[in-house]
């Protein structure tokens, strides 16, 4: 078994009597920035779920650094992995300093008070995240794009091996997405292995080490950005016709989607 | 650090309001004692041992008052003998529904909630009314208070039970569960005052909640249990913060989302049980006092929580005071809900309240 951060070996996922994900195997080593892509309803949300033990497997194994994720407690994976969600309940007015410091709970003890190395992790992730000018800020009175940095920083606060992102540029202007996909490249630099499901196929192949194409629970392609997207994986996958080029400036393979009457092409 | 800190001066600041309360409280009723002698008389109270006599066949403690300070007789066995406990107690019950109405509302992240959410006080009514109307049903040694108790407990139990399914408690499903259940239980206390013929006068007495019987005995009981409760709540605080933003989020920053509600519902349902015990249902409190603290110090529960217990004592002794000063005493619940709800409703339009 490799003692990589994050190894997903053979894992099936059942939901309610249907397999959501079926034998998928990834592993994402230090230094690692894994995109999860496929259309809707292809598992990807289910498979980041399983991999912070919110869901069980019914066959195959995740292991953290060499540990099975089903032996350890909530409190020893929130020490390994931090997730930042789609989106999440921030109605409570806490400040954006008190919501990001949340991240540090698990490296608190109950009858613990932050320490030194809490309050550092928080600064880093805020000033990461350009968000030390709104530490004070109630989380109720920011925008969505704002609201999205604030759960990036509190995974960043939460300072994991591992990290996992579920559609975070999908409520994001471009400017933003580039951004929030910039922080998150330059933390998977420092040496966090990073899975993220995201929608946007161009993002996902500038930014993303390795890409996994799912659909209906399974890996339909697997490898680089330029071995994954091919007009063949993408029809496979996402049952629609699609033409790949090549991105002039960025270097990275670019998908066009065209409508069912390019059939003729 | 900061927090805590916080938690610290509010705290402080809200004993003192609550010492102040107590003090006019107890120098109200038919006999006028001004606040500067029922001061005298509780610092007279105030004893320190001085030895512990071990040769007897009982330890004996001798003590000494810390202070020596002239009063009048009558006025002492009035603050001390009939005004204290009572006010006691309501401190101590206002102070428990305040608590778990804080719980309860951060648990089910809903500013519906209130302690009695899970059926505690419909539970409590159940036991008290069968204990009043029919005590035969009730086991020989249980007394009203016992009986309301127990009803509370086994009611909580049950909601729970039928809310949970391979150990999980969904919170929507514990809320509806909680709802049928005091529907239900509504059913049972209508039929039970149908038949209560004589009984019926103390039944809707019992049922509006109030502190008239208030015993030294009750006072004891509920101020050794009250603390310990309160010490696990507040050492759950953070928890609670973090599960405020969604138990999916919160599993995944470290909390044990499961294990957590069970024991802040368990640690609530006693604390609620216990105060609907010894003062019938009492509503509003535990769901107004939270939110208007909240208003002013914030949802981090580590200063809410104490905050707006001890706030929650200085209402319902206040409350109380204005329910037993007039020539007829009124139930205390109602005041609470009398004075309670316009000043709520006032808050809520003045503050651009759209959340928890």
């Amino acid at each position: 078994m490799s003692d990589a951060p994050l190894v997903v070996d053979d894992v099936s996922v059942t939901l309610g009597g249907h397999a959501v994900v079926s034998a998928v195997s990834v592993t994402a080593e230090s230094g690692d920035f894994v995109g999860l892509i496929g259309p809707n309803g292809a598992g990807k949300t289910t498979l980041l779920r399983a991999i912070r033990g919110g869901v069980t497997p019914t066959a195959g194994e995740i292991t953290l650094a060499g540990q099975s994720v089903a032996s350890l407690s909530a409190r020893e994976i929130g020490r390994r992995v931090a997730t930042v969600p789609q989106e999440t309940e921030l109605s409570f007015a806490f400040s954006v300093e008190e919501a990001v410091a949340m991240g540090r709970h698990a490296h608190i003890g109950r009858f613990g008070t932050a320490d030194e190395t809490d309050r550092k992790a928080v600064e880093r992730a805020l000033q990461r995240t350009s968000l030390t000018n709104l530490a004070d800020r109630p989380v109720t009175e920011l925008s969505g794009g704002e609201r999205q940095r604030v759960l990036l920083a509190r995974a960043l606060a939460q300072a994991t091996p591992v990290l996992l992102l579920d559609e975070p540029t999908a409520n994001l202007d471009i400017n933003h997405a580039i951004r929030t996909l910039e922080t998150v490249r330059s933390v998977v630099d420092d040496g966090t292995a990073a899975v993220a499901a995201i929608h946007d196929l161009d993002l996902a192949a500038r930014y993303c080490d390795r890409l996994v194409l799912l659909a209906e629970g399974s890996v339909v392609a697997a490898g680089s950005p330029d071995a994954v997207l091919t007009s063949e994986t993408i029809a496979a996958a996402f049952d629609a016709t699609a033409v790949v080029d090549r991105d002039e400036r960025t270097g990275a393979p670019r998908v066009t989607a065209l409508g069912d009457e390019s059939d003729d092409l | 650090m900061r927090v805590w800190s916080e938690a610290l001066t509010w705290s402080i600041a809200l004993t003192a309001v609550l010492a102040t309360v107590i003090t006019v409280s107890a120098g109200i009723g038919p006999v006028w004692i001004p606040p500067d002698a029922v001061a005298k008389i509780l610092l007279n109270a105030v004893v320190l041992p001085t030895a512990v006599d071990l040769s007897g066949p009982s330890v004996e403690l001798s003590t000494q008052p810390l202070f020596r300070f002239q009063v009048a007789e009558l006025h002492r066995q009035i603050v001390l003998r009939v005004r204290l406990p009572r006010i006691l107690l309501g401190a101590v019950v206002g102070f428990s529904l305040a608590a778990a109405g804080t719980i309860m509302q951060g648990i089910f992240r809903n500013p519906m909630a209130d302690p009695s959410i899970i059926g505690v006080s419909s539970g409590a009514a159940v036991g008290a009314v069968a204990f009043l109307v029919v005590p035969a049903a009730i086991p020989f040694g249980i007394g009203l208070r016992g009986a309301a108790f127990l009803g509370a407990l086994v009611t909580a139990f049950a909601v729970y039970l039928i809310a949970t399914e391979d150990g999980r408690t969904p919170v929507a499903t514990l809320l509806l569960a909680g709802v049928a259940i005091q529907a239900f239980l509504g059913a049972v206390i209508g039929v039970l005052q149908l038949y209560s013929g004589e009984g019926l006068r103390a039944v809707v007495h019992w049922l509006m909640g109030h502190l008239g019987n208030a015993s030294w005995t009750d006072v004891t009981i509920t101020l050794l249990l009250v603390p310990v409760l309160f010490g696990i709540l507040l050492a759950y605080a953070r928890d609670l913060n973090v599960l405020l933003l969604g138990e999916e989020a919160a599993a995944g920053l470290g909390v044990e989302v499961e294990r957590t509600k069970r024991v802040l519902l368990a640690v609530s349902a006693v604390l609620t049980a216990a105060a609907v015990a010894v003062s019938g249902v009492i509503g509003f409190v535990g769901l107004i006092v939270p939110h208007m603290v909240r208003l002013v110090v914030g949802p981090d529960h580590r200063v809410l929580l104490p905050a707006a217990a001890l706030a929650g004592a200085s209402f319902l002794v206040a409350t109380d005071t204005v329910a037993r000063a007039g020539a007829t005493e009124i139930p205390v619940g109602i005041v609470t809900a009398a004075l309670g709800a316009p000043f709520f409703l006032y808050l809520l339009r003045s503050r651009e309240v759209h959340s928890l």
